[in-house]
């Protein structure tokens, strides 16, 4: 044994000086995609950077986002805070705040995303001046999937403001069959909520929704909106609790259910279940009273948090690096349902379906008219604490038939209250 | 220790501590675990602490706000009704149970497995499984339907009501095995005579047991109560499983709101206050308990400490 | 222990022979009923292990597989993604074992000693401490997660199964303390007595005293231990990170609403081989486990 020590150690030696010569990218990213298509494009992810000389590893947190954030915060305390991780909206500032996030300018700056990533982004990748984030995509919450079957066979036109929707609804109910596919949850009750609210008073959205205004919550225009989710839940079938998601695209795209409201995400789950665009399913706004085109904007990034050892640091300038280029953000986002973060990108080539070329269409349509909002259910606009709490009133309300919309609305307004 | 140990000096001086001795590291790390887990929990829920934790004294307006939002009462309510049926109904169904093993039944071993096997079974699985069975599309209500029976309704899952006693449902099954095992033991070794005075006074079977066997195994019954109170206190995968806190915020307990301050929405200082109320709550039981083990103890003299 | 003198007793062979099979039946079928509503969840998911998922989606959990398959096994152990990595739940079931059976280990030995010093070298405070140590089998485990990050960030076993290891090992020797202290209660002080004024010391005790009347409750510990340990989910994801997840994770990551649908059939396959080894354990040593439980918990 002895004898092998020396040539051995040398080797090593030798091994190590070279490492610290060239640092070699690594990288552990957090996310929360752990299976289906999501969870397809991020192993893109992976590949792409291990095909350019990196090692990949990945940290899957199963689709909660509590759980995530629990890994998060826990790696923060422990000293070991992640170098890359999946947070969106007021998270990135929140943890931008803490002073842990890393800075990105430099490779901003070398690589222009100031020029080319969507404006409405801007302000959530650089909570404080500096680029901290990589944005992944654009998804848009305000969709409104309707069976193609089901509107042919009851002679219905996909509805354009909420007082069609209720018309058309009435008209399925009466003929015995389920209007709306929903699966009851806090944020899918809320994702719901969204489009109501902004589709029956944009102002009240954003004065509520972005700006936690608590009057504004405890205005007619929110007792309004509750009561509009009061009948779509009346629309609901008996079975919305503990339904996932997917169950509800699916009874919409066989036919059971009429309309079913979610993000772009059941774009990429539908056509992967073998659902067709026009023929199963029909992609719509979600009706607005006030005849524009309206997106509700939702956004995936990256976040870099600090860290002290080189191939790291390198590793996250890779991983940035590979997000943000055209070719990741088109297979990434054929892949997810959504449009790119990039406004250079062209959609008709690369496999982008009909809804994600409209979503993009819509983008653009929704600037210029100024109606483009980014979604509070899915944690783009306020702080988390008052997110829950609002949250928790909302789907009480979809829960509890006794609750009256003039209670949840100030429910709502005395939810956030106690959390300032 | 009185008995006089063998050598002398410092062979003398470890012989006569080497208990003490050889319990510092665990007692050292359980000590940081309860103490100062529960400390540092305590501190941070009248701190500053938001999206990490810090120090910065700031008062007890956390637990203020905690108690305001109906999302936290409604837990706090439901730990203790879940505990109640949860922990009655485990031990109930477990003495049911053991009764029925303790009649010479054929087959013994198998019918303990059967009944002993969900313990096995992590909360998770439990839950899923159980939701499976109780959801209507999916479950008891969907099968009937197939077979035929179109008005069949079994939507307990779904009603905010009735959503919590699945909840105690689905936790008694998982646990009522254990209660069983338990109390069967504790038959096992009731005095025979004891049990024949009474038959020859002509009590019948169920007499016998409610009069006779079963107070003479109460401090199982006791233990039994134990064990199952810390699962009732820490339940929360089962419900994550089983029924995400719904409907609405129907099913939550408190285990799931201090993960949810803490973790999801950066309200730690909050979501300490909520841990430190778990554990209020955990005395509110235990030291009635402890009380009385020591009254219990002095009655007995300690003559076995 | 006191079972033959009870087994003298059987409450049912009393009465006329006709009340006497009356009411065996009704115990029979009691149990039976029971038996029927403990076995439907794993029936239910075996069953479903073996049907194609359209089947699943069509007609819901409950029901006969028409046309089973045995894919979905060899799918959920080997090539199911999850977490982006296609290699199924073989890789946590591994980490899994390398954690829970030297968690085990660890925390049934120190309970073996720590009940032996509380119940047999009493010294002043030491009920003081036995209640301190219990404490801790009732923490909420969310309430601990914070100090737990910090306290393994700072020796360095972040992200290590070691770290989980750790952390398992002093959360379950609240548990194996309380069950051997109580069980060791039991044995005779002048049994240890005796062997001190043959000259014996603490060490040779317990090896010649103490463990050789431990089998039972050594049983009992190493069951709810390695049961605990292999089913708990929150430190097993929160502490760990990439390829060092336990099954737990994996099970949850099944569960988790992300995109695309529901895999049930080889979800319900990897659940079956999550729960095999704490279930083996309990057909292994359920006897045992229940004798243990009488000689120790119960005080």
């Amino acid at each position: 044994m002895k004898r092998f020590n020396i040539p051995l150690c040398t080797t090593l030696m030798l091994g190590v000086s070279t490492f610290a010569l060239h640092a070699e990218p690594k990288t552990n990213m957090l996310h929360q995609w752990a299976q289906g298509s999501e969870a397809e494009a991020i192993a893109v992810l992976g590949e792409t950077f291990e095909a350019q000389g990196g090692t990949w590893s990945q940290t899957a947190m199963s689709g909660h986002t509590s759980a995530t954030l629990a890994k998060l915060r826990s790696d923060v305390v422990s000293g070991n805070a992640p170098a890359a991780v999946q947070l969106k909206g007021p998270e990135i500032s929140e943890w931008t705040a803490t002073g842990r996030t890393a800075n990105l300018d430099d490779l901003a700056t070398a690589e222009g995303w100031d020029d080319v990533v969507a404006p409405e982004l801007l302000s959530v990748m650089k909570p404080e001046g500096n680029w901290v984030a990589a944005p992944m995509n654009i998804h848009r919450v305000n969709w409104l999937y309707s069976s193609k079957k089901m509107l042919d066979d009851m002679g219905i036109e996909v509805p354009k403001t909420w007082a069609d929707f209720n018309a058309a609804c009435d008209a399925i109910k009466e003929a015995g069959k389920t209007c709306i596919a929903h699966g009851a949850a806090d944020w899918s009750d809320t994702t719901t909520f969204d489009s109501v609210v902004y589709g029956m008073d944009i102002d009240l959205y954003r004065r509520a929704f972005q700006e936690a205004d608590v009057d504004a919550m405890r205005s007619q225009g929110m007792i309004d909106a509750f009561a509009q989710l009061r009948k779509m839940v009346g629309y609901m079938d008996e079975g919305i609790n503990g339904r996932s998601w997917e169950q509800s695209m699916a009874m919409t795209m066989d036919g059971d259910a009429a309309f079913f409201l979610m993000g772009d995400w059941t774009v990429a789950s539908a056509n992967l279940a073998g659902y067709e665009e026009g023929v199963d399913y029909l992609c719509n706004q979600t009706p607005v009273d006030w005849g524009g085109t309206g997106y509700i904007l939702n956004a995936d990034s990256v976040v870099f948090f600090e860290q002290s050892d080189p191939d790291y640091i390198e590793g996250q300038e890779l991983l940035a690096k590979i997000i943000m280029s055209p070719e990741f953000q088109v297979t990434f986002n054929v892949a997810k349902g959504s449009i790119p973060s990039r406004t250079d990108v062209d959609l008709s080539v690369g496999g982008f379906t009909d809804c994600q070329q409209q979503s993009q269409a819509d983008l653009v349509a929704a600037v210029d008219e100024g109606t483009l909002v980014r979604s509070m259910a899915h944690n783009m606009t306020v702080l988390q604490k008052y997110r829950g709490a609002m949250m928790e009133v909302i789907t009480e309300f979809v829960a509890d038939d006794s609750i009256t919309p003039e209670e949840a609305a100030n429910q709502l307004a005395d939810a956030v209250e106690l959390q300032s | 220790m009185s008995l006089p140990a063998s050598s002398g000096g410092l062979g003398r001086w470890l012989g006569d501590h080497i208990a003490q001795i050889v319990l510092i590291p665990t007692l050292l790390a359980s000590f940081a675990y309860v103490v100062l887990f529960s400390v540092w929990t305590f501190w941070l829920s009248v701190s500053t602490s938001t999206m990490l934790p810090d120090p910065t004294f700031s008062g007890f307006g956390e637990y203020a706000a905690l108690w305001q939002s109906k999302r936290w009462t409604v837990s706090f309510s439901n730990l203790f009704v879940f505990g109640t049926f949860y922990v009655i109904g485990a031990m109930v169904v477990g003495t049911l149970l053991a009764i029925l093993i303790d009649q010479r039944v054929k087959f013994e071993a198998v019918w303990r497995t059967i009944f002993l096997y969900p313990l096995a079974i992590s909360f998770i699985v439990t839950g899923t499984v159980w939701r499976w069975i109780f959801h209507p599309q999916t479950g008891v209500e969907l099968a009937l339907h197939d077979m035929g029976w179109i008005s069949a309704q079994f939507d307990w899952i779904t009603d905010r009501d009735l959503a919590l006693y699945v909840v105690v449902i689905t936790a008694i099954w998982h646990a009522s095995g254990f209660a069983m095992a338990l109390i069967l033991a504790g038959l096992r070794s009731v005095d025979g005579d004891i049990v024949k005075a009474a038959q020859i006074d002509g009590a019948s079977v169920p007499r016998t047991y409610a009069r006779v066997i079963l107070p003479t195994i109460w401090p199982i019954f006791l233990a039994v109560a134990v064990v199952l109170l810390q699962f009732a206190i820490k339940t929360y995968d089962l419900v994550v499983a089983l029924t995400q806190g719904g409907p609405g915020v129907a099913t939550t307990v408190p285990a799931i709101v201090v993960f949810d301050l803490m973790f999801e929405r950066g309200q730690i200082a909050q979501g300490s206050a909520a841990a430190v109320m778990i554990l209020v709550a955990l005395g509110i039981v235990l030291i009635p308990y402890a009380l009385y083990m020591r009254w219990r103890k002095r009655q007995e003299g300690g003559d076995h400490g | 222990m006191a079972e033959t003198t009870h087994a003298d007793f059987d409450a049912l062979s009393t009465g006329s022979l006709r009340r006497r099979i009356t009411a065996k039946a009704i115990v029979y079928a009691l149990l039976t009923v029971f038996a029927l509503f403990y076995l439907m969840p794993i029936v239910i998911i075996l069953a479903n292990t073996l049907r194609p998922l359209d089947d699943i989606v069509r007609t819901g959990f409950i029901a006969w597989p028409a046309d089973p398959s045995l894919s979905h096994w060899a799918e959920a152990w080997s090539t199911f993604c999850i977490g982006g990595t296609c290699e199924g739940v073989s890789r946590y079931f591994k980490n899994s074992l390398a954690m829970a059976i030297p968690a085990t280990i660890i925390s049934t030995m120190l309970g073996l000693i720590n009940g032996y010093i509380l119940s047999k070298w009493r010294f002043r405070g030491a009920d003081l401490l036995f209640g301190l140590i219990t404490l801790g089998v009732f923490l909420p485990p969310q309430m601990t997660l914070l100090p737990w990050a910090w306290v393994l960030g700072n020796v360095g076993l972040s992200n290590t199964i070691s770290g989980l290891i750790l952390v398992h090992v002093v959360q379950g020797v609240s548990f194996t303390t309380l069950f051997c202290r109580n069980y060791f209660l039991a044995i005779p002080d002048d049994l240890i007595k005796a062997a001190r004024i043959d000259g014996a010391g603490f060490w040779r005790i317990f090896r010649r005293i103490v463990l050789p009347l431990s089998p039972p409750i050594v049983i009992v510990a190493v069951i709810w231990q390695f049961t605990g340990i292999w089913n708990e989910f929150l430190f097993g994801t929160i502490f760990t990170s990439g390829d060092k997840q336990p099954i737990t994770a994996a099970i949850v990551a099944f569960s988790g609403s992300g995109t695309g649908e529901r895999h049930y059939n080889v979800e319900a396959a990897a659940v079956i081989m999550a729960a095999l080894p704490p279930l083996f354990i309990y057909l292994v040593g359920g006897k045992y486990f229940v004798r243990g439980l009488t000689s120790g918990a119960v005080k």
